[in-house]
Parts: C-alpha cells; sequence; structure tokens
C-alpha cells in the first residue's frame, strides 16, 4: 500500500509540475498548416496537439477536438488564403476563429492515410475525454485509445482523471493511464505504472505487462526487467489465489442450491423412509412458477418487472408446498411401508410432471429477466468478482437454513416432527397426530425445493429436464449426510457442491460425477450410515 | 461345576452418551437355566444382543468356554459357535412355511453334527414334535397364531441344538395354558451340555424355571442368586417387584 | 407325515408357470417355423418377440434380487449395456474384418485402428466372455463395498442410479472409444450371414426366447431349492438370518452377480436384434422402467417379472407408432395404479379372484395375508 501511495503523489508532483507551466496561447495557424501538409506533417502537427492539450484552456480544446475532427471526418478544407471547416451541422466556419466564412476556392480536403488515421484517431478520441459530456462517448473515446496505446496520450488522460466526475468512467479512465504509462519514454513513469498494476491483479494487467517482454527495453534494462518479472509472478501468484476464491465461490452457489433440494429430501426420508424421486420435478416447477410470476409482472405492471424474482418467493413457495401436499395425501401416503415401492411411484410423478411442462412449454430453455440487482458484482481480488446472482442464492440458502433450522428446533411443528422421526409409534401413541406432520413436513420439503428452483433461475439454465441436473447431487447428499440432520445436510452439500466445482476445470464434468460417486462409496465403508448419522437401534 | 458357558465381564454398551450397559459382570453355567430379569430398559435385550453381536460393546468382554472372545466377532461367527437367541419381537419368516422355518435354523449340517439329508429332515420332524407344530408345518409361518409363533421362533434356535439358548420374553402375549406349555418345553430343553438364558417379566414363570436369576438395574446387576431369595431382596423389591 | 416333497413335485406345483413355459416353448416352436423359411409371422413380429425375451431375461434378473432377495436395483441397465456395448464392438469388428467398411465413430475420430481393448473381439466365444466377465467384475466390486458396509434397501437403490447416471455420462464422451453419443450401429454381419435377413432374424429372436426358457427353468429350481428359502428369509429379516449364522453378505453377493450377468445376457440379445446401441439404455429413466416392469407383473413371481416386460413394452411398441407423446402419461398412470390397487403387481388379479370366491362362499375367510406386500 505504502508503494501505492507513494507512486499517487509522485504522479500528483508530475502532473501539478506540467500545469504550472500552463495556458500559454496556442499558435492555430500554424497547427493548421501542419494539418493540411504532407503527412509527416500532418502526423507532426497531431503530435503537438496532443502534447498541448495537456495544458491547453477549454476553449483551445474545444478548437482541437472540432478541428481534428472535421480531419478524420474530411470536413476540413485547406484553401490558400484560409482554411475553413463544415461542422456537423453544415454551417462552413472559419478553421482558425470558427467564426462563419465562406469555404475558399482553392480548397482541397487533407486525406490521412492509415497511419496517419491510426495517430490522430486516439488523439482526437483523447480529447473527446476533455471536452466530451456523455459518458459512453468517452467510454468508447477510451476503448480507442488502449486500442493502439500511445504515450504521448499520457498527458491528456491523466488531465481527465482529474476532473471526470462519474465513477465508472473514471475507473475506466484510470485503467487507461495505467496502459499508457507502461508504454511511457520515461522509465520512472514506466516502472510506477508497473508497480501500480501490479497491485490491482488482474487477467487484463498480467497480458499488458505480459505484452512489455516483447519491448526492446526488457532487455536492455535490467532494473525495467527485474521490476517487470517480479510484478508479473506477484500478479499470477494473486490471480492463483483468486482463481482458488472464485472457484470456491461457484462451489459455494452450487452448494446452496443442492442444499436447498436436499434439504427437504432429507427431511422426507428421515421421517418417512421415502426419497422422491420428484424433488427434482419440484425443483423445475419452482423456476417455472418464478418465470410465470415474471411474466405477469411483465403484463401488468411493467414498471417493477425488476421485482419478480422477490415478489416470487411466497407465490413459489406456496404453489410447490401445495403440490408437494396434495401428492402426500394422495399418493405418498400410502407407500410409507414400502419405500422401494415409493421410489417407483415418485418416478411416476415425476415422469408425468416433465412431460406436463415439456407439452405446455415446450423443451428451450426460458428466458428470465436478470434484474439490476443482480446484474454484475463487486471485484475483490483478482478475477474474483462476488457477483450479486450467486451472492443471491447463497444468501437465499442460508436464510432457508436459519429458516428450517428455526422451524425443526423452536416451533412445535418441528419438536413433533423430530419425535416422530425418532420414533414414530411412540409419538402417535402420546398424541402426535402423526398423519398431518408427515404432511406438513412433505410440504415444506417440496416449498424448499420449488425455493432452490428459483434460486437458481439467475445461474442455470431453466428447462423441463434440469430435475435431473440435480436430483442425482441431491441424493448423494443425503446419503452422505445422514439422515434427519441439518448439520449433515449442510457440510454434505457444501462437499458435493465444492468438489464438483473443483475437479470439473481441470478433469471434467463427468470425471466431477465419477470422483464424486466414487468417494461416497468408499466414504459409506468407514461411515454407512452417514456424516452425522442419528443412532437408532438396529432391530 | 465346569467351565462356564458364557462369561461377562465389564461389559459397557454406550448410546451416545448413555450407557446401556455399565460395567456388567454375569457368569452362566452350564445345565442351568439363568433368568436376567429386571425393569424396562434395565438393558436386558442389550445385553443379548451384546452377546449375539448385534451391538457393539465399548469396553469389556464376553467370552465362550472360556475360550472366544465374542466382542471380537460378527454375529455370523458367533451364531455358528453354537449361540442361538429367540428375539423380543417374534421374529420368524413369514413368508415361509413352517417347514422351511425350522430348516433354516440349521446353516450347516456338519456343524449341527448331522451327516446326510436324512438326518436333516429327522432333526427338523423331532423340532416341530417338540414344538408341537408338527400338523402345522405346511403352513405359512405367517398364517399362525402370536403363540404359535413364539414356540417356532423357539424351533428354529433349537434346529441346530445350540450350545448357549437365549431366549427374549418367550411366553409374552401367551395365554396361561401356553404358558404353561411353553414352561414345560423348557424344561425340557435342559441340558447338561447346554445354557440356558432366560429374559422374562412373568415372576411366576420365573421362579417355577429358573435355577438361578441375575436382576439387571440400570445396566448393572443389582441381585444375583435364586428367585426366591430375589423376592425377598428389598432392593430389588424396589426398583422392580414392588411392595 | 410332513415329509419334505421331492425336487420335481415342487417344481410342477405352479402351475400357472407351468402353462406359461408351455407357452413359451410354443412361441419358440413359431419362431423355429419362421429362421425355417414359415411365412407364419411377420417379419416385424419375430423382432418385437425378440426384443421382448430379451427385456424379459433383463426383468427376471432384476426381479431375482429385488423379488426374491429384496435389493432393489435402479441401475441394471448397467450391466445390460455392458452385455451389449461387448456383442456390438463383435459384431463391429466382425463386419469390419468381412466388408472393410471402417465403423462411423472411427471415421468421426479420425482413427484408422480401433483401439488396444477392441484385440481379440472379433472372436464370438472372447466377446461373449468379455462382457460377462466384465458385468460380473463390476458387479462383485460394488456388490462387495455396498453389501459389506450394509448399504440397503432405499440407499442401495439411489447408489445404483447414480451409478447408471455416472456410466451414462462416461459414455457420451467421444474419447472413450465406445462410439460416445451416437454409440454403435452399421453392424452388418452375424456369424457370416447377413443381419437384417428375416431367417436371421428368426434366428436371433429364436436364440433370445431359448435363453428366456432356461434362465425361467434356471431361476425357478432356484428359488424353490433352499438357496431360494434363504433368499426369502434374507429379503425379510436378514438380522434374524445373520443370527442364525447365515453369511448373508456372500449370499447377497452371489446373487447379486448372477443377476448382473444375466442382465449382460439379455443385452447381448438385444442388440442384434436392434442393430444399434447407444449410451441411451445407461439412462437412469431405463433402469427405472426395468423396476416397472417387474412391480407392475409382480415381484416375487418370475412370470411376473416376464408379464410385465412383455405387457409393458407391447404397449409401449404401439403407442410409440401412433401417439409417441402419450406413453409417458400412460406409462405414469399405470405405475400409481398397480401401485395403489395391486401392491403384488398384475399377478394379484388371480388372487383377487379367488379371495372374492372365498368371500362368497365363506364371508370373512379371506386369505388376506397374500395382500400384505413385502417391500
Ligand atoms: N439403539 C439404541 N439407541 C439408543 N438407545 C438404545 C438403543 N437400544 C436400546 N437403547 C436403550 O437402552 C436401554 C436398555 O434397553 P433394553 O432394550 O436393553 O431394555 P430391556 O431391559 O430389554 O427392557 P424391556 O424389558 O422393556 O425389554 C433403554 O433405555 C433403551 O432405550
Ligand atoms: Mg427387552
Amino acid at each position: 500500500m505504502w508503494s501505492r501511495l507513494l507512486a499517487a503523489v509522485a504522479l500528483f508532483c508530475l502532473v501539478g509540475a506540467q500545469s504550472s507551466a500552463a495556458q500559454q496561447p496556442l499558435d492555430r495557424p500554424t497547427l493548421l498548416r501542419q494539418l493540411c501538409g504532407e503527412a509527416p506533417e500532418v502526423l507532426a502537427g497531431a503530435q503537438s496537439t496532443a502534447e498541448l492539450a495537456a495544458t491547453a484552456g477549454e476553449a483551445d480544446l474545444d478548437w482541437m477536438q472540432a478541428v481534428l475532427f472535421a480531419l478524420v471526418d474530411r470536413r476540413l478544407s485547406c484553401g490558400d488564403d484560409a482554411v475553413t471547416l463544415r461542422l456537423p451541422a453544415g454551417t462552413i466556419v472559419n478553421a482558425s476563429t470558427l467564426a462563419p466564412a465562406t469555404e475558399s476556392a482553392s480548397g482541397r480536403t487533407p486525406i490521412l492515410n492509415l497511419r496517419s488515421r491510426g495517430v490522430v484517431e486516439p488523439i482526437l478520441a483523447a480529447l473527446n475525454l476533455l471536452v466530451g459530456k456523455d459518458a459512453n462517448v468517452k467510454l468508447e473515446a477510451l476503448r480507442a485509445v488502449e486500442k493502439k496505446p500511445q504515450p504521448t496520450l499520457l498527458a491528456i488522460v491523466e488531465r481527465a482523471l482529474k476532473i471526470e466526475r462519474d465513477p465508472q468512467v473514471k475507473g475506466a479512465i484510470q485503467s487507461a493511464t495505467e496502459t499508457l504509462a507502461l508504454r511511457s519514454p520515461d522509465p520512472e513513469k514506466q516502472k510506477i505504472a508497473i508497480r501500480r498494476l501490479s497491485e490491482e491483479p488482474s487477467t487484463r494487467s498480467l497480458t499488458l505487462l505480459l505484452n512489455l517482454r516483447s519491448e526492446p527495453a526488457y532487455n536492455a534494462n535490467a532494473g525495467y526487467k527485474a521490476a517487470l518479472d517480479g510484478a508479473i509472478s506477484s500478479i499470477e501468484r494473486w490471480l492463483a489465489f483468486s482463481n482458488v476464491l472464485a472457484t470456491i465461490y461457484n462451489g459455494m452457489s452450487l452448494a446452496s442450491i443442492l442444499f436447498m433440494a436436499a434439504v427437504g429430501l432429507a427431511i422426507i426420508f428421515g421421517l418417512m423412509g421415502v426419497i422422491n424421486l420428484a424433488q427434482g420435478e419440484l425443483l423445475m416447477i419452482g423456476a417455472y412458477v418464478t418465470f410465470l410470476v415474471q411474466e405477469a409482472f411483465r403484463a401488468v405492471l411493467p414498471g417493477l418487472l425488476d421485482w419478480y424474482l422477490i415478489a416470487a418467493i411466497p407465490i413459489v413457495f406456496t404453489v410447490t408446498a401445495t403440490i408437494g401436499m396434495a401428492l402426500e395425501s394422495s399418493l405418498i401416503r400410502h407407500f410409507y411401508s414400502r419405500p422401494l415401492m415409493s421410489l417407483l411411484a415418485t418416478w411416476a410423478v415425476s415422469l408425468f410432471l416433465v412431460n406436463l411442462v415439456r407439452v405446455t412449454f415446450g423443451t428451450q430453455n426460458l428466458q428470465f429477466v436478470v434484474p439490476f440487482y443482480l446484474k454484475g458484482g463487486i471485484t475483490v481480488v483478482g478475477d474474483f468478482i462476488i457477483t450479486w446472482n450467486r451472492l443471491f442464492a447463497i444468501g437465499f440458502a442460508l436464510l432457508t437454513l436459519g429458516g428450517t433450522y428455526y422451524i425443526l428446533r423452536r416451533t412445535t411443528l418441528g419438536l413433533n416432527m423430530r419425535a416422530v422421526t425418532l420414533n414414530r409409534t411412540m409419538a402417535g401413541c402420546i398424541g402426535i397426530k402423526t398423519r398431518q406432520i408427515d404432511r406438513l413436513a412433505f410440504a415444506l420439503g417440496s416449498g424448499l425445493a420449488g425455493l432452490a428452483g428459483l434460486a437458481l433461475c439467475p445461474i442455470y439454465n431453466v428447462n423441463p429436464q434440469m430435475g435431473t441436473l440435480f436430483i442425482i447431487d441431491s441424493f448423494m447428499i443425503v446419503v452422505l449426510g445422514g439422515v434427519g440432520t441439518l448439520v449433515g445436510t449442510l457440510v454434505a452439500a457444501i462437499g458435493v457442491g465444492q468438489i464438483n466445482v473443483l475437479i470439473e476445470p481441470a478433469y471434467g464434468a463427468v470425471a466431477a460425477k465419477v470422483i464424486v460417486l466414487l468417494m461416497i462409496i468408499l466414504f459409506l465403508q468407514w461411515r454407512p450410515e452417514g456424516l452425522f448419522a442419528v443412532k437408532g437401534r438396529r432391530k | 461345576m465346569g467351565t462356564p458357558a458364557i462369561v461377562v465381564s465389564g461389559l459397557t454398551v454406550q448410546f451416545g452418551s448413555f450407557r446401556a450397559l455399565d460395567g456388567l459382570s454375569l457368569a452362566v453355567e452350564y445345565g442351568q437355566i439363568h433368568a436376567l430379569i429386571g425393569p424396562n430398559g434395565a438393558g436386558k435385550t442389550t445385553l443379548l444382543d451384546a452377546i449375539s453381536g448385534i451391538t457393539r460393546s465399548s469396553g469389556g468382554s464376553i467370552s465362550l468356554n472360556g475360550l472366544t472372545e465374542l466382542t471380537r466377532c460378527n454375529e455370523v461367527d458367533i451364531a455358528l459357535s453354537g449361540i442361538r437367541r429367540k428375539f423380543q419381537k417374534p421374529s420368524v419368516f413369514e413368508a415361509l412355511s413352517v417347514r422351511d422355518n425350522i430348516a433354516l435354523g440349521i446353516p450347516s449340517a456338519r456343524q449341527a453334527g448331522l451327516v446326510g439329508q436324512s438326518a436333516i429332515d429327522q432333526r427338523i420332524e423331532a423340532t416341530l414334535d417338540v414344538i408341537g407344530l408338527a400338523e402345522q408345518s405346511a403352513r405359512l409361518a405367517g398364517e399362525l397364531a402370536h403363540g404359535q409363533k413364539q414356540w417356532l421362533e423357539i424351533g428354529i434356535v433349537l434346529a441346530s441344538d445350540p450350545k448357549v439358548l437365549m431366549l427374549d420374553e418367550p411366553v409374552a402375549g401367551l395365554t396361561d395354558e401356553e404358558t404353561e406349555r411353553t414352561g414345560v418345553l423348557l424344561r425340557k430343553l435342559k441340558h447338561p451340555a447346554r445354557a440356558i438364558i432366560l429374559v422374562e417379566h412373568d415372576m411366576d414363570f420365573v421362579e417355577q424355571v429358573a435355577d438361578r436369576v441375575t436382576v439387571l438395574h440400570e445396566g448393572k446387576t443389582l441381585f444375583e442368586g435364586s428367585m426366591k431369595n430375589a423376592r425377598l431382596d428389598p432392593g430389588v423389591i424396589d426398583v422392580y417387584l414392588g411392595r | 407325515m410332513s415329509a419334505q416333497p421331492s425336487f420335481y413335485s415342487r417344481f410342477a406345483a405352479d402351475r400357472f408357470y407351468l402353462w406359461n413355459l408351455v407357452a413359451l416353448v410354443g412361441v419358440a416352436l413359431a419362431l423355429g417355423h419362421a429362421a425355417a423359411g414359415g411365412g407364419l409371422l411377420s417379419e416385424y413380429a419375430i423382432n418385437a418377440l425378440g426384443q421382448f425375451a430379451a427385456f424379459a431375461i433383463l426383468a427376471l434378473s432384476l426381479d431375482l434380487i429385488w423379488g426374491y432377495l429384496g435389493i432393489l436395483s435402479l441401475g441394471h441397465g448397467l450391466f445390460f449395456a455392458i452385455g451389449g456395448y461387448a456383442i456390438a464392438m463383435h459384431l463391429l469388428k466382425h463386419s469390419y474384418l468381412t466388408t472393410g467398411i471402417v465403423p462411423d465413430f472411427m471415421q468421426f475420430m479420425g482413427w484408422k485402428q480401433f483401439p488396444a481393448y477392441w484385440v481379440w473381439f472379433e472372436h464370438f466365444p472372447y466377446a461373449v466372455a468379455a462382457g460377462l466377465l466384465f458385468a460380473f467384475a463390476i458387479a462383485l466390486v460394488f456388490g462387495f463395498v455396498s453389501f459389506r458396509s450394509r448399504v440397503n434397501g432405499v440407499y442401495f437403490a439411489i447408489i445404483t442410479q447414480a451409478l447408471v447416471y455416472v456410466a451414462m455420462l462416461l459414455m457420451f464422451r467421444n474419447d472413450t472409444g465406445f462410439g460416445g453419443n451416437n454409440g454403435m450401429t452399421g453392424f452388418s454381419v452375424v456369424f457370416g450371414a447377413r443381419l437384417g435377413q428375416s431367417s436371421v432374424t428368426a434366428l436371433l429372436a429364436l436364440a433370445a426366447v431359448v435363453t428366456l426358457i432356461a434362465t425361467l427353468i434356471g431361476c425357478r429350481a432356484l428359488v424353490i431349492s433352499r438357496v431360494g428359502a434363504i433368499m426369502i428369509a434374507c429379503r425379510d429379516d436378514e438380522t434374524r438370518l445373520r443370527t442364525l449364522g447365515y453369511r448373508t453378505i456372500a449370499l447377497k453377493l452371489s446373487i447379486w452377480c448372477l443377476s448382473a450377468v444375466l442382465a449382460a445376457i439379455a443385452g447381448m440379445l438385444y442388440v442384434p436384434l436392434v442393430g444399434i446401441i447407444n449410451p441411451r439404455v445407461l439412462s437412469p429413466e431405463l433402469s427405472l422402467e426395468i423396476a416397472v416392469w417387474v412391480a407392475i407383473g409382480g415381484r416375487g413371481r418370475l412370470f411376473g417379472a416376464v408379464i410385465g416386460a412383455v405387457t409393458i413394452n407391447a404397449v409401449k411398441f404401439l403407442l410409440s407408432a401412433r401417439a409417441p407423446e402419450l406413453w409417458p402419461f400412460m406409462l405414469s398412470a399405470l405405475i400409481v395404479l398397480v401401485a395403489l390397487i395391486f401392491p403384488n403387481g398384475l399377478l394379484d388379479l388371480p388372487a383377487l379372484r379367488s379371495l372374492i370366491r372365498e368371500f362368497v362362499k365363506r364371508p370373512g375367510a379371506g386369505r388376506l395375508t397374500r395382500f400384505k406386500s413385502a417391500s
């Protein structure tokens, strides 16, 4: 951090030194003559414009911009007596005073060759940074400046940096300054720029620095070489670290979805010994209900469209919980003593739901509006960006965890559910309505799956088949975590999510699945009842 | 007296932090019916579970004939070494015939000392006669009455001529007359080369058949001796028999 | 006296089984007639019969472990696929050596040579042995680790489902040398004869039906033997059986491996008839469907599995020609209906009839126990 501070001070001194020599009147006719000349002259004129722009007054800046713009746009007319230019609006003005005039008879429009164009256009772009008003124009201009970085533009860009107010544009100008400073003929400036870049490690800064290795100075100047190599390896270290963080972050968001899908499975399995193969489809329905809510907003309240995701939360939970409850009381309850048959029956339900959705909505992926509050994210370090959409899933899962914990531990319903899980007969004997508990638990589990479907809308594809993608992992989580423990499910979900994400980039998605399965089978050798099994009598 | 059949010493069985058996020691002699009694949850079934290898102990030892350490064996090896156990909840194979049930009681003919199919058949017939289900042999076990199931299970564990027989509440849920018949059956099963462990709540039944009783309470031995003396023991009266 | 009836009288005791066996022999004779050039059956019917027989063997293999041992596998498609792939490799290599046409998948991958593990697959006995051995080995390893750690019931079912799912993902990859996404197809020659000729098809179908008959007889012999009784005992109360001195892990492992091998045989009979195999046979849905055939036919009855496999597939064949989008709805409705009303499958219909008859004769004397299910 000290070095960064130093760099800032140094930069400030430099700029200050320059601006103290400011405000000499501009020799417009000489410049115009150069711009009207042959290619080498045009280049020289453009260069001196660029140098002067760092200190020129506002009026001169406007003038420079107008002239260069006209030059690029071929609206400049060089006569022997006077140089005129045609404004974009159509009026002809004197190129030196910008006062209305008539075009000289001997007027000739200078044509830029490719090389001059490559020099003039970035200069014009840099001028736009100073005189432009619109943020988009400026961002566009910055792209042009950075495409062919010219050290001469550094002064302009640094000036722009000082006067810019828009934070987004300011950030972009900042990074352009760095790019330019790297090319600066002044080795001190260059070194500072390198150091600054190394303090903001990202793939972009890495490529910028790597490009410098092909410069002649790299092999000529030992100090420069050391600085550059040091900076590169430091960035690489940071990037490696940030990649780990990004992977963990992605793993956490996958784990969040899996947790929400699996916790319902685990509660239901613990309570009734039934694995609900339709859990994946409840998740899918959750996503489809979210979609319907979005469409309803679009039709009725287009102004509030961005808030559909929040509004969908209670709706999704209610719909999926109701479906779950209906399923339980019409079908699943007949299978409590026949867990294996219940697998087939719930699969039948899943088959039915998938095909119902397929027939009504088609098989294509649904299009979701990403609300403004889920767009983008903040860069923490290097390439590690905390994206809001994933954070939404993680936060949502945390809330679910808290809510489920609360229900299980602090409410009568939860107490009864735990009692029935431990000993159904006994619980029935002391007057707990086990039937009702079953139905409510099923509703809760289904509702949670629906919420998982909602949380994944901004991240994953939504189509009728999506359930299968998550369901097998959710099974594995239930097997791994053990029955009837929230902690077990949580730990297992994090484990499975992380392993999937960690292995995938190196060995592919298939290998990730293979390894997860093998690890679970091996794990069961050691702990057949899962991580945090509630012990019960074997017979 | 020779070596005891089963010697339990310092046996501890834990479920979480709860000790179902707490440093229990006990010896069961051949030729005797040794009754285990005690209030609900005293750990009687847990002791049988530990001996038969269904539940792992967390300390102590159980030895058979002073030789085999049973806490290190799995339930199959324990069964094959001649220990049989009738469960508290009648456990017969309801989808099989009575005869098949008895036949399953003989996992290996050689180990039961039988040579040839006819010897096995004879043993099955004999067992069916002893438990009085010869007439029912072709019926499915699931169709039997509760008392008959209890006897069938005794038949299953008897078929291999076990050295140690453990009976968990064999007369629970039986009528007086059935209890009577079970008592007769039990006395018939007594044999100098066989030790019988009986868990029962029916005190009169225990008094009739048992040679020795151990009263368990909260995983520990409360009393050991004859049933007559147990009935006089103030501790036993306090926690179990009542005044 | 209650002496044990002889093996043969026990074998013949089930009239229903015997009559069905006779019917199957009739089917075999008809196919034999067709193979000899008779025109009784259409080409389509012959092919369908062969496929049904293969599916019936597959269903039997599952019934053996689910119906009699209580172990539900939701991944039996894996073993079916192993058999199918082994025979497909044989057919492809055999066809290549006869016709010289390079298989599609190798052209696609730009390979000039078969991968190393394809060696000797042109020899039929080797291909069969390799397929069966591989299925056996996978079953052995997976069964051992699962049964040893007492993974049972629902856990076992969903882990097998994950297993078949993972296998599917693996086979979808193009670089495994098994045809990837598109699988293997384009078999032209079998035993030197051109595939697609109607007499060849009839022979293939005949082979499937004869294997089915043999499997049925073998399975019947197994389930009425002492081992069969032990299997049922293990299904109903494993702890009890262990405390009687039975090594249930070894028992389960043997039957599980036998079942896997049977499933692989079914796959070997199936692939030449349809002329293609691809990773879709490994989809969890297909494996679940096998369990559905058994459940609908009636598990724990050998002909339950056969009848379930044949009826469901016959309906599926008919519907997929006319209204394919209706099939999933039909299937799910059928599953729910059967599961709710006939917990022991369609074969309970006779039981239901006899129950009603008995009830009408002597009210209250119905043998309700038969309706208790043992899942
Ligand atoms: N698997 C288990 N997990 C937790 N606690 C258990 C388990 N098995 C037994 N217990 C507890 O151990 C104690 C002893 O149980 P046990 O069944 O041995 O009692 P018992 O003497 O047989 O009683 P009863 O006369 O009612 O049969 C009881 O409190 C019981 O709740
Ligand atoms: Mg007890």
